[in-house]
């Protein structure tokens, strides 16, 4: 059992080792290409469009967004917005008692009236929280500070990370300013006086202690490297934002519904309220695919931070599951499995609708996995395995296209040889009989017995010259005719058809077939990998003419015998007979298309000894090996034909 | 000579392949004469038959060539050719007896009935019941027999030939035989039975079969 296991794999192996180079090639490639970041774009622009179309989340009714918009500010009259008119905004929603109410409007000089009404109402209310920004980022050279006499652990910084091709996709929880001074921003503010006030106080990670943990939910850092990233700027502590889907993922309400009392007050109590412009006009916004909007790209800046607050509180209090990534040696191991998979497409099947079928049906499962694996928070790498998976399944489809031209072509080539050889017929036979005709027509010298069995010569020349025509051209691509009736199944193993061409190549009725005494017939397995079948064709014809010729021109021949077997990489084949071959005369007479005996009509075609050795030395060219006939000791002549198993 | 034969057994382990069950019961009924306390399976089907030989090799198997794949599909000659083929692929021992009168088929697997080391034997339907259960029990014995029609003339293997310039020329015994052409003695056995079949001997009452096997291979010219 363990030897055929192992036979099987040796057998396989080789197999791949010729067909899977290519294929191994294209993985390399893909995986190069990821690499250096080729295919970052793709990937980074396909998470956007999983995300957009997940299907609606609830609203996350722990977060109230209160938006500046444009009416509001028609209404104040004035931009920026006065501190009286924000510090008055601010105490209606504390009068509802807010868990954290978060100002995402800068405020780093004041702006009258009520310059110092700001300072002395966030001394006041220690759940506010004000804003400032760093300069953490070659962009952003100017830091804006936060408002002047704010407390520290009332301040968060609001800078934005995007990514290369502007989008929003990852959101910043701390860092360090130049004086190495720590700063939480204001995600992270917002998200940890939340979560205390229910219980959930911020920790380090346990799996990297540099990471934020509340309770059990710890927040993995993005690295450079994390996903469809390569080399991305990992500076500061930061994560992935798995933003939360459906048109209304918060409630929005503006500075006039406050005003005007608007609003429920159990939408406040005890809730996240987060203060910002929403204005089209005096613009805060941020590029995002991720959201599904009227607006494609476009954020209010505060809806963003919204995003980047629930998702960790929901990933704390609700097990909702953050963006998670599968570390690098476990992405590329994915993208090789499905460029194996491809690969062994082509193993599986010979036909290229198949494979095109079965690459369809791939591309969806693999799509489909993805997609559900985005659902339930993982972003695994579909573009690379894609990539892989197609370029080797189409690949293999290509090349079995290109062997089906071959074949054809080889098929147009040998239908051409025939051509040649029934023209060479045609030349050597009834050509001359009725040159010879005419020439004695014109001296008169012809009684009318003579000229009627002439005539009647050339009848049967030119019969046998289209029977052989026939034949060679009603058979079909995986059979061969012999003789009348008699036809062989090519799909079978070669060493089986020789085995029937054998036995039914010496029921012929050749002179010297009737002196043998002993047949030997010593056939095994050949190996047949890369023999296509007007190749496999060939041979037989090679074996089958090869035998005749033993029958036609072995004078006392006592032995026939067929050998095929591998032999140190190569196939042989052998037809050996102790007959006396009359050199020179026999070829030549049977050039000329004379039959020496054989009843069949085909020999002035086929077994012409000129036309056989052509056509054999043809055969050896094609396949890559070597034709000869050696004499055989002491007598007799072996007809050889040899060419390594595998050329290609 | 009796070294060479194995003793038939009387409680032997057979399995009967056939698609149609009338001919099965017959089948089963004539072996029961001669081997009444054989153990019989039957199989209607080739995937039927391989997996009944996968949980244990019987001591001969009885097969139709004209059998289906499985249930419900049409029964093919083609289907049991490769019913054979994956047989004796993979039980080089197993004792086989073809029931079929189509020997122009079998043609093709003769390079594979020639390395087959299990006795094989093949039987047309319309034989007689006697001849039949000597086609069993020969192939019980491990020995081979193939009808005439199935060769051109007097075919020999050149291991075979080798094999009987050894033993009547160099008149070496099995052991040695198997010594000189580095195989095993098994395999010089089984040699001498298909060299049999090539000759057109069998077993016979009161005949030294390998003294006629000499007799027979210097008539044709096999060894001087």
């Amino acid at each position: 059992m363990q030897r055929i296991l192992w036979q099987w794999f040796q057998r396989e192996w080789q197999v791949w080792r010729v067909g899977a180079l290519p294929g191994l090639a294209v993985i390399g490639l893909v995986v190069l290409l990821r690499g250096v970041g080729a295919l970052q774009f793709l990937e980074l622009t396909l998470l956007d469009s999983f995300l957009r179309s997940r299907p609606a989340e609830p609203m996350d009714e722990r977060i109230l967004i209160v938006g500046i918009d444009d009416a509001d500010i028609r209404q104040i009259g004035q931009y920026p917005v006065p501190d009286r008119e924000i510090v008055s905004l601010l105490e209606t929603i504390q009068a509802h008692q807010p868990s954290v109410v978060g100002l995402d409007i800068f405020r780093d000089y004041t702006i009258p009236p009520g310059q110092t009404e700001l300072a002395k109402a966030f001394k006041k209310s220690k759940n506010w929280v004000a804003i400032e920004a760093l300069s953490l980022f070659t962009g952003d050279r100017v830091a804006t500070p936060p408002p002047a006499t704010v407390p520290t652990e009332q301040v968060g910084f609001v800078n934005a990370l995007v990514d290369r091709d502007g989008f929003l996709r990852r959101s910043l929880l701390s860092a360090k300013d130049a004086n190495e001074d720590f700063h939480f921003s204001l995600t992270a503010q917002l998200a940890k006086r939340y979560l205390e006030a229910h219980g959930k106080t911020l920790d380090n990670g346990i799996r990297d202690p540099e990471a934020f943990r509340f309770g059990k939910t710890e927040l993995h850092r993005f690295q450079a490297n994390t996903g469809g990233y390569v080399g991305a700027d990992d500076g500061a502590n930061q994560i992935l934002i798995n933003f939360r889907s459906g048109q209304r993922p918060f409630r929005t309400i503006s500075l006039t519904d406050i005003k005007n009392g608007n609003f429920k007050p159990e939408w406040i109590r005890d809730r996240i309220v987060l203060v910002g412009i929403t204005s089209d006009v005096q613009k805060d916004l941020v590029n995002s695919a991720a959201i599904v909007k009227d607006n494609p790209g476009l954020v209010p800046g505060v809806e963003a931070q919204a995003h980047a607050v629930s998702q960790i509180v929901s990933a704390v209090l609700d097990g909702r599951s953050l963006l998670n990534t599968l570390s690098d040696p476990w992405e590329y191991l994915w993208i090789v499995a499905w460029g194996l998979l491809g690969l062994s497409l082509g193993r599986m099947s010979q036909s290229p609708l198949r494979i095109l079928l079965g690459l369809g049906a791939t591309s969806v499962v693999l799509t489909g996995a993805c997609y559900l694996a985005i659902l339930g928070g993982w972003w695994l790498p579909v573009v690379p395995a894609f990539m892989a998976m197609f370029l080797n399944g189409a690949g293999l489809t290509t090349a079995l296209f290109y062997r089906y031209g071959q074949n054809l072509q080889m098929g147009i080539a040998q239908r051409q040889l025939v051509i040649n050889q029934t023209f060479d017929a045609i030349h050597s036979g009834p050509l001359q009989t009725l040159s010879s005709l005419l020439r004695t027509v014109k001296s008169q010298s012809l009684a009318p017995e003579a000229l009627l069995l002439e005539l009647q010569k050339l009848d049967d020349e030119m019969r046998s010259v289209w029977e052989s025509v026939r034949q060679e051209v009603l058979i079909q691509d995986h059979q061969m005719r012999l003789g009348s009736n008699v036809t062989l199944d090519l799909d079978a193993p070669l060493h089986e058809t020789f085995a029937e061409l054998f036995y039914v190549t010496l029921q012929r009725d050749l002179p010297y077939f009737k002196t043998l005494k002993i047949q030997i017939p010593d056939v095994e397995m050949l190996d047949e990998r890369f023999l296509a079948m007007p190749q496999k064709q060939m041979i037989c014809r090679f074996v089958e003419e090869s035998m005749c010729n033993v029958g036609k021109h072995a004078i006392g021949a006592t032995f026939l015998r067929l050998v095929c077997r591998q032999e140190q990489g190569e196939n042989l084949i052998q037809i050996i007979d102790d007959g006396q071959m009359l050199d020179g005369k026999a070829l030549e007479l049977s050039a000329k298309g004379l039959s020496l005996g054989d009843g069949s009509t085909q020999n002035v075609l086929r077994f012409s000894a000129r036309g056989g050795t052509r056509q054999a030395q043809e055969l050896a060219h094609q396949l890559g090996g070597s034709f000869q006939r050696l004499q055989n000791t002491p007598t007799g002549t072996i007809c050889q034909l040899k060419w390594r198993a595998k050329r290609r | 000579m009796q070294q060479l034969i194995m003793p038939t057994q009387t409680n032997p382990k057979i399995l009967v392949v056939d698609d149609h069950a009338s001919v099965l019961e017959g089948t089963v009924n004539s072996i029961r004469q001669q081997y009444a306390e054989a153990k019989i399976s039957v199989a209607q089907t080739a995937e039927k038959a391989l997996g009944i030989v996968k949980e244990g090799q019987p001591d001969l198997m009885v097969v139709d060539l004209c059998i289906p794949q499985r249930n419900g599909e049409s029964a093919k000659i083609e289907t049991g050719l490769q019913l054979l083929r994956d047989l004796m692929q993979h039980y080089p021992t197993l004792n086989l007896m073809i029931q079929s009168a189509n020997t122009a088929s079998l043609v093709r697997l003769k390079p594979a009935i020639n390395a087959h080391e299990g006795g094989f034997t093949i039987a047309a339907k319309s034989l007689s019941l006697p001849d039949m259960l000597t086609r069993v029990d020969w192939a019980l014995q491990g020995l081979v027999f193939t009808p005439k029609e199935m060769r051109s003339g007097l075919e020999m293997k050149s291991e075979w030939l080798q094999m009987l310039k050894l033993a009547f020329e160099g008149g070496l015994q099995d052991k040695a035989i198997a010594e000189q052409m580095n195989i095993s003695e098994r395999t010089v056995r089984h040699y001498w039975t298909k060299i049999q079949d090539a000759l057109g001997i069998y077993p016979d009452e009161g005949k030294n079969i390998r003294i006629h096997t000499g007799i027979r291979a210097r008539q044709e010219g096999l060894i001087d």
